[in-house]
């Protein structure tokens, strides 16, 4: 069986709101304190969704749309830089499962 | 309406909180269950096998519906340790399962929550609140109202709702819980795993012939070892109706320290020759993610209850691996039923506070969940020791290559085979050290 990569994995996700262009972010990032004195940036590479990327210059970017509401970001950070909360159903992106 | 205080406000339509509403429906209560999700399970994820006969107590004869809440009932029981070429199995089948009330049943969340909560409504229209007791969907809980520390409703945007008590029975991702100081605020990642999982579809003549699947009948297989890459945890396969959920849990620190990402391993496993065979021809139709606690007691809150609050479920982190099976929606029903019943007290005597609401705690104390919990501490260590996930399956399943090789050579005895792998892969004392802890353990 053939394995999928990350991008084809979150296409089978359901994510609210979608139609809507501008979504409240639930997860809120001090990326200064990840680029600054974080000795690990180890949200770069144990988020399930990849909603933390590491670009060219090793800086970190976090951004919220492929978040699956998982929380493992929540405990990984241990810097202090995760403000974590659940998304707005409203106005907010987070997801809604088919199988769960 | 709304300005009508609740006997109680339910925060979340999860296991615990749906067997809270049921147990409060049954006993008259007027009960307000608030989920985020846009239905009861949208947002839930589990394994997962729900364990127990807990499930024959909320939803009587269950199983006599055609089409319920829940996959497949298990009577087969399988083991597996894992290195990087070879699976060696502890394989147990009996049609001693194959009655209800079934020992256990595999669901998918986004259906049997959302099946649960259709029993729960029901419940709702026989009591004496039918119209005044709600589940409500679509709203996220913001805050617990306090007055004198004691919970006295709920915040959410603009709008409160009134309540005598609360159960938060809001998941492992205990926002709330830590709100009303039951939890530190940071919780760190030393005893919590990422779970992560596909669902994959096959032809249902296929899925059932592959796993020797009779009528409804499933099989719960676990995995230590090479399942998850050197990193503490291990991995899971449950049959579905025409699906398997297949996934492993990683330990956060661990993943963390070594530098692996959780879709790496997954990938890791599904890339082992013998799972290659057995999902072949499988198609993902779903991944997900959902952070557990290990079953370590020193990762629950400090407490389970406060005047007018209760904790239940995930959200007191109740769950465990002692390597007997992974329970925790188990634990999350039982404890959500004895918070109800504990709140149906308080309405009784109409005293909310600690004074009443600690005999919740009593009553999960004298429970099998902490029971359980408080026993198998030990097991829970020793399987998050790095020997059991690493040293201990390679051993094995190198014993194992050994033992079945026939190479029209003379033979060694088993003795001197396990002699071999054992200097091999560890030491005499080391698994001497870990005999005695499992012996003791378990």
């Amino acid at each position: 069986m053939k394995l999928l990569d990350l991008p084809k994995r979150l296409g089978l996700v359901s994510y609210r709101n979608q139609a809507k262009s501008e979504i409240k972010p639930h997860i809120k990032v001090d990326t200064d304190i990840c680029n600054s004195t974080c000795p690990h940036k180890c949200t770069t590479y144990v988020c399930p969704a990849n909603c933390y990327t590491m670009d060219d210059e090793g800086k970190v970017h976090f951004q919220v749309e492929d978040c699956i509401e998982c929380g493992t970001c929540m405990y990984a950070c241990d810097q202090g830089a995760v403000d974590w909360n659940y998304p707005d159903p409203e106005i907010g992106r987070g997801v809604t499962w088919n199988f769960g | 309406m709304m300005d009508e205080k609740f006997d109680c406000i339910i925060v979340g339509a999860g296991i615990a909180g749906l067997a809270a509403a049921m147990t409060l429906a049954r006993n008259n209560m007027k009960f307000l269950l608030i989920e985020k999700g846009e239905f009861a399970g949208s947002k839930n994820v589990s394994g997962g096998v729900l364990w127990g006969h807990d499930l024959a107590k909320l939803v009587p004869e269950y199983w006599k519906e055609e089409d319920g809440g829940w996959e497949r009932f298990i009577n087969h029981r399988r083991l597996t340790f894992m290195d990087d070429q070879s699976t060696f199995s502890v394989d147990f089948k009996s049609s001693h399962f194959n009655e209800p009330p079934y020992s256990g049943v595999v669901v998918l969340r986004s259906k049997f929550d959302r099946w649960l909560a259709g029993k729960v409504q029901e419940e709702i229209d026989k009591s004496d609140y039918a119209m005044e007791s709600f589940i409500a969907t679509n709203i996220k809980v913001d805050e617990i109202l306090m007055e004198d520390d004691k919970a006295v409703g709920i915040r959410t945007g603009e709008e409160e709702f009134h309540a005598h008590s609360v159960i938060i029975s809001e998941g492992v991702n205990n926002l709330l819980t830590r709100q009303v100081g039951l939890q530190d605020d940071y919780v760190p990642a030393d005893h919590m795993l990422t779970g992560i999982k596909e669902v994959i579809r096959f032809d249902q003549k296929v899925l059932e012939d592959r796993f020797q699947l009779n009528g409804l009948s499933g099989m719960s297989n676990e995995f230590v070892g090479y399942a998850t890459d050197g990193v503490e945890g291990g991995g899971f396969l449950y049959t579905n109706r025409d699906t398997i959920s297949l996934g492993l849990v990683a330990g956060i620190k661990d993943m963390r320290e070594k530098q692996k990402s959780p879709h790496d391993i997954l990938n890791t496993f599904k890339s082992h020759p013998v799972i290659q065979d057995t999902i072949k021809g499988g198609e993902v139709v779903e991944y997900s993610a959902h952070v557990v606690s290990s079953g370590d007691k020193r990762v629950m809150p400090k407490e389970l209850y406060k005047d007018g609050v209760l904790i239940c479920g995930e959200a007191a982190n109740l769950l465990m691996n002692a390597g007997k099976a992974i329970q925790g929606m188990d634990y999350a029903m039982r404890s959500g039923i004895l918070g109800a019943e504990t709140i149906v007290k308080a309405k009784e005597r109409d005293d909310y506070t600690s004074n009443t609401l600690k005999e919740y705690k009593q009553a999960l104390a004298k429970s099998y969940v902490m029971k359980d919990i408080n026993n198998f501490q030990d097991a829970v260590h020793m399987l998050h020791n790095p020997k059991m996930f690493k040293d201990v399956p390679n051993l094995i399943c190198d014993f194992g290559r050994k033992f079945f090789t026939i190479d029209n050579e003379p033979t060694k005895k088993s003795r001197e085979m396990m002699a071999e792998s054992i200097k091999e892969h560890s030491s005499y004392w080391d698994l001497i050290k870990i005999g005695l802890k499992g012996a003791k353990s378990l």
